[in-house]
């Protein structure tokens, strides 16, 4: 009876041991996990390459990461030959065809990827020899043939040509070169020029002087064996010779001497790139190294950091607005604080960033967000070790940034022990609000007058004006006064005189056009047809297939896109009528609320601006009338798009002139139509528009 | 016996060229039925806490379905100790990030946190079990939001009937019939009583798969394991029916009008053996042979050469009991989709009646060594396939040996298999069109 009891207390006390846990709240979490990282295995080569093999034999593939970490090379007047040696590396060797490459690197189901300072190549483990035997050959003993080097030369030229008028491209390569000076590294110019001064021996004395081993790693990661590694690597790469590379100096990059905006007239821009930069001097070395990223976090590392609180989610100003610290061994680099911003807002982006950077080094940030910011630092961190490459590439920081090597082991609990006072510290050591450079690129017409108005901490900014390719040059001139007597009558009389006539435009019941354009390598077909009984039918084809189909036929209409069907709501009847008319031009001479805005640039022609509606423009060619541009806002998805249409290449049929060439540009998306066939009066039918 | 002799020199061979994969796990039961696998990698400060529940669709009262999918959402609403809408923020809070999911057979919840709050994922994932509050609220929320998943995902969403349009065709007698998120007029008229039976039915520790995927210590974690999963009781046993279909012996041909489409859509669907067995492997080879890329051989004729189809897929449906095979295409232009299905018959009898060739086959078995070994390439990706395996196939280490079953599979056992399932009159032929419009 007693030993019952006892057991039963047993069994009491047993179960009991179980409830010790309180179930009640969210368990403590750890201490920050120190930071399992594998030491790779290392062995060096005669000729000075540096090996790193890490064993990791979880899953059976390998990675193979060449990196040639040189010093910044400076290529003058042949700017370009680093891109040029870039694409002709991984296309065969001396002895392998480039198809015979490609076909065998696809059926092992491998990759190759070669660069002019660096090699990647990933594959199954059983693989892996003749991987690295390919990737190593074609890296060592490239095959630069004059026929290859043409063909990527058109190509680097094209590039550059499509981006003349890119506002992204044009402000990139002037932030960098105004920031670095033109006669450095990172902000030399790359040109039509430049790379036509480029010639196949460039690109082989190019590749024989920097493609070598003195400062080169390659990091072997994966199902492998070291000795086994050792043998191979030793075989394939013994005959790289040793060679260093030649060095340059340059003149250090400074900070402008006292804030100032820098700004950058292209016309035909709908937003205004914004950017505050500043030079720092960061070593992943340095103490501060860690509280330096943990500002930049608070202040715009993230979607939830203050810029972008600030200037999208509170202001609406901008989809995304961030910032950038950047660390380098050799050289200081730039600290940018940027957004891409709607032109009527360019001045109080400018004031916004300027202040959150000024916020930020005048007063400490809060104990929640250095808590945020750690904490997503630390995740992102955390996440990031499960790839391989993220394990190759601390090894590699190690070594080549002179890192302690518990670097990242300690890594989250330095993380950790940062200090609110330690991030302002960093602050003001790394971002600046008064020898800031502040460059804007944009459409002067409508933003520079604001600009050149904003004041900061009671100060008028100056405004420096430079051109497209970062030279100092003279204000551009708006002030093109409308000639007397010209009138929004005038301008449409004109217009509609010089395409045929109010009498011919009025005899056009019909009107059906086919054009087409090239998208991604896509024939892009579009079909529109409108009659002058408020029918209008647009067909959008890749392929052949029917992407987009708007139809309306009087008071109804539909429209399907990518397969579903949808009914026009009434504001969209009102819409599409309002675009189905043949000639509006005849429509706006009777709405009497049209007005001319003035006279802009577009390209090369100066044209009348007239607003048509709130939210849409036309534009008529000064000299010969003729209607040039069209330009609409747009909402989608709560932002506000521009879509510009272009008119070119005006031929006559049935004895009206018609725009055989037609541009559009929405957001990053920019299509050219050849129109191939229009027909007046003829080929459109009531079943057109079911 | 003379193939598997064949095939275990293939796998000799093999093993000269590679060292087969090694995920090392460790697996054990607690007292009240729970099966837990721990799987130790601590290179990444990672950790995934991942349960596993053997109930999905198939598992339903057939005048009661969707109850399944009703749960993985029901189960996020609280516990005793954990207040409505706070889950979500606890998983963030301490860096993770985590989600569930529903399927024919199983249904699988899962976060992964920085290894440091593996405790918050087991406190989570056991109170889940423990005592999940089953009420009126929470039931009522959760039918508003799965009524807009099933408009989301099948009513309005292109193609988006297919699957349980083809699951109605297929079976006839096997739960597998109905899709996976059910009668939306079940659910609403279920009562609470009715998802409490079914919570203390399937919701028991001797029902689930408990993985811990990542970097921990072991000893702890046991310790961990049983002192919040421990107290939880066990349930009573589960009785499964197993329902034996007759196999289809003429082509049983359906169409299904959605409205939400322009271009009509074959599919042709075959029922083929549970994921388990090794014949269901050999369909798998073959439908990435079939589509898989645009090396592939029906990508390759329909839609590069012959321009007939705008696209072209098949996909091997793996479930337990039974699996569906389905291959099919979208015409392009004027084509029809007659025309695809007998291009896609054309191949099908070219892959029953000659042998792949030698280059095809090598290419075959490096494209799937390399999905398998990518598949494997994430904590979060091993935990899913430690309890798949373990639950749905059996055998937890198929993790490492999975590959060897696609090695020792023959170009003659590709043909053979072909021929044993993918006949026309095996099959489902679904003509997935747009709807008729009033003619005017």
């Amino acid at each position: 009876m007693k030993k019952y009891i006892i057991f039963s207390l047993l069994s009491f006390f047993m179960t009991v041991s179980y409830a010790q846990i309180d179930r009640s709240t969210q368990p403590k979490a750890g201490p920050a996990p120190e930071i399992n990282l594998k030491e790779p295995a290392r062995f060096e080569l005669n000729n000075g390459l540096k090996v790193m093999v890490v064993e990791n034999h979880k899953l059976p593939r390998v990675s193979i990461q060449l990196t040639i970490d040189n010093p910044p090379i400076l290529q003058g007047d042949k700017a370009g030959v680093s891109d040029l040696t870039s694409s002709l590396l991984g296309k065969g060797s001396k002895s392998i065809q480039k198809d015979d490459f490609y076909e065998e690197v696809d059926f092992l189901g491998a990759s190759i990827n070669i660069s002019d300072q660096s090699a990647f190549a990933s594959c199954l483990s059983k693989y892996f020899p003749r991987i690295l035997e390919l990737m190593t050959d074609a890296a060592l003993n490239p095959n630069f043939t004059q026929e290859e080097f043409d063909k990527e030369k058109d190509k680097i030229i094209t590039g550059i040509k499509s981006e003349e008028k890119d506002v992204s491209a044009i402000a990139t390569r002037v932030q960098l070169a105004l920031a670095y000076g033109k006669n450095h590294p990172y902000g030399e110019i790359t040109s039509e020029e430049t790379v036509n001064n480029v010639t196949l021996m460039d690109v082989e004395q190019y590749y024989r002087s920097y493609f070598v081993p003195a400062n080169a790693y390659l990091v072997v990661i994966g199902d492998v064996d070291f000795e086994n590694v050792k043998e191979l690597v030793t075989t394939y790469f013994t005959p790289w010779s040793k060679a260093v590379p030649p060095s340059f100096s340059y003149t250090k990059p400074k900070d402008a001497q006292y804030t100032q905006i820098n700004f950058v007239d292209v016309p035909n821009s709908v937003q205004s790139e914004v950017v505050v930069q500043n030079i720092t001097e960061l070593k992943m070395k340095d103490e501060d190294y860690l509280d330096a990223l943990l500002a930049n976090r608070v202040l715009g590392g993230g979607s939830q950091a203050r810029l972008n609180m600030n200037l999208r989610e509170d202001k609406g100003y901008t989809y995304g607005s961030y910032s950038g610290i950047r660390d380098n061994k050799y050289s200081p680099m730039r600290f940018n604080a940027y957004a891409q911003v709607r032109n009527t807002v360019t001045d109080s982006s400018v004031v916004q960033i300027l202040s959150e950077i000024d916020r930020i080094i005048k007063e400490p940030v809060t104990e929640e967000e250095l808590t945020n910011a750690k904490a997503k630092y630390a995740g992102s961190f955390v996440m990031a070790l499960e790839k391989p490459e993220t394990i190759a590439n601390y090894a590699l920081n190690i070594e080549t940034e002179d890192l302690s090597k518990d670097f990242y082991k300690t890594y989250l609990e330095r993380i950790d022990a940062v200090t609110i006072a330690d991030v302002q510290k960093a602050a003001q050591k790394y971002f600046s609000s008064s020898n800031a450079r502040i460059v804007v690129t944009g459409k002067g017409s409508e933003v520079l007058e604001n600009l050149e108005k904003v004041t900061f901490n009671d100060k008028t900014i100056p405004v420096l004006f430079y051109d497209k390719h970062a030279s100092k040059t003279e204000k551009p001139d708006y002030d093109s006064a409308i000639p007397e007597g010209i009138t929004v009558e005038a301008i449409l009389e004109k217009y509609i005189e010089v395409i045929g006539g109010r009498e011919k435009l009025e005899g056009v019941e019909s009107y059906a056009m086919l054009a087409e354009a090239e998208m991604q390598g896509m024939k892009l077909e579009l079909e529109m047809k409108k009659t002058t009984r408020n029918q209008f039918m647009q067909d959008v084809k890749v392929m052949g297939n029917s992407m987009q189909k708007q139809v309306l036929d009087g008071d109804k209409g539909y429209m399907v896109s990518q397969g579903q069907r949808k009914d026009l709501s009434p504001e969209e009847v009102e819409r599409v009528k309002e675009e189905s008319a043949a000639f509006p031009e005849l429509n706006y001479l009777t709405a009497g609320n049209i007005t001319l805005e003035g006279i802009e640039s577009i390209g090369d022609k100066k044209a009348y601006k007239l607003k048509i509606t709130d939210k849409k423009s036309s534009f008529y060619d000064v000299e010969t009338g003729l209607k040039l541009q069209e330009t609409s806002v747009e909402e989608v998805q709560d932002q506000q798009m521009t879509n510009t249409l272009g008119f070119h290449d005006y031929q006559e049929i049935s004895g009206i002139k018609f725009p055989f060439k037609l541009t559009q540009v929405m957001g990053p998306q920019n299509f050219e139509f050849v129109v191939k066939e229009i027909k007046v009066n003829e080929g459109v039918t009531a079943s057109d528009f079911e | 016996m003379k193939r598997h002799l064949l095939s275990a020199l293939f796998v000799l061979s093999a093993g000269n060229f590679l060292a087969a994969q090694e995920v090392a796990f460790e697996e054990y039961d607690l007292d009240n039925g729970l099966h837990v696998i721990l799987h130790q990698d601590n290179t990444a400060p990672v950790v995934t806490t991942a349960v596993m529940y053997h109930v999905g669709s198939k598992d339903e009262d057939p005048s009661k379905t969707g109850f399944a999918h009703f749960f993985e959402h029901l189960l996020f609403e609280g516990t005793k100790n954990i207040e409505r809408g706070e889950w979500d923020k606890i998983v963030s809070s301490n860096g993770g990030s985590g989600n569930a999911n529903t399927f024919l057979d199983r249904t699988y919840y899962y976060e992964t946190f920085p290894s440091n709050s593996l405790e918050t994922g087991l406190w989570l994932e056991s109170e889940r079990l423990m005592h999940p509050i089953i009420g009126q609220v929470g039931v009522d929320t959760q039918k508003e939001v799965v009524q807009e998943e099933r408009r989301l995902r099948v009513d309005n969403s292109p193609y988006g009937a297919f699957f349980d349009e083809l699951l109605k065709n297929l079976y006839t007698k096997h739960p597998y019939r109905w899709g996976v998120i059910g009668s939306l007029d079940h659910l609403a008229s279920a009562t609470l009583d009715d998802f409490k039976n079914f919570n203390k039915t399937y919701y028991v520790p001797n029902n689930a798969v408990l993985v811990i995927a990542g970097d921990f210590d072991t000893e702890k974690t046991k310790k961990m394991v049983s002192d919040y999963f421990g107290p939880i009781p066990r349930g009573a046993e589960i009785k499964r029916n197993i329902v034996v279909e007759d196999p289809i012996t003429t082509t049983i041909k359906a169409n299904y009008h959605d409205p939400n489409i322009q271009i009509p859509a074959i599919l042709l669907a075959y029922r083929t053996p549970g994921q388990a067995e090794r014949d269901a492997y050999v369909i798998n080879m073959i439908s990435t042979y079939l589509s898989d890329g645009e090396s592939s051989k029906l990508y390759k004729k329909l839609v590069d050469e012959k321009k007939i189809a705008l696209q072209i897929f098949s996909v091997p449906i793996d479930a337990e009991d039974y699996s569906s095979y389905i291959v099919g295409g979208l015409p392009v232009g004027e084509n029809s989709i007659q025309d695809i299905k007998n291009e896609i018959d054309a191949e099908i009898v070219k892959v029953q009646s000659e042998l792949i060739s030698e280059k095809d086959y090598q290419k075959l078995q490096n494209k799937f060594e390399n999905n398998f070994v990518n598949a494997n390439s994430s904590i979060a990706g091993i935990a899913n396939s430690l309890a798949e395996n373990y639950m749905l196939r059996d055998n937890t280490n198929l993790i490492n040996t999975e590959i060897d079953i696609y090695r020792s599979i023959t170009r003659e056992e590709i043909m053979e298999v072909a021929k044993k399932y993918l006949n026309v009159n095996q099959r489902v032929e679904l003509e997935y069109l747009p709807e008729q419009k009033e003619a005017n």
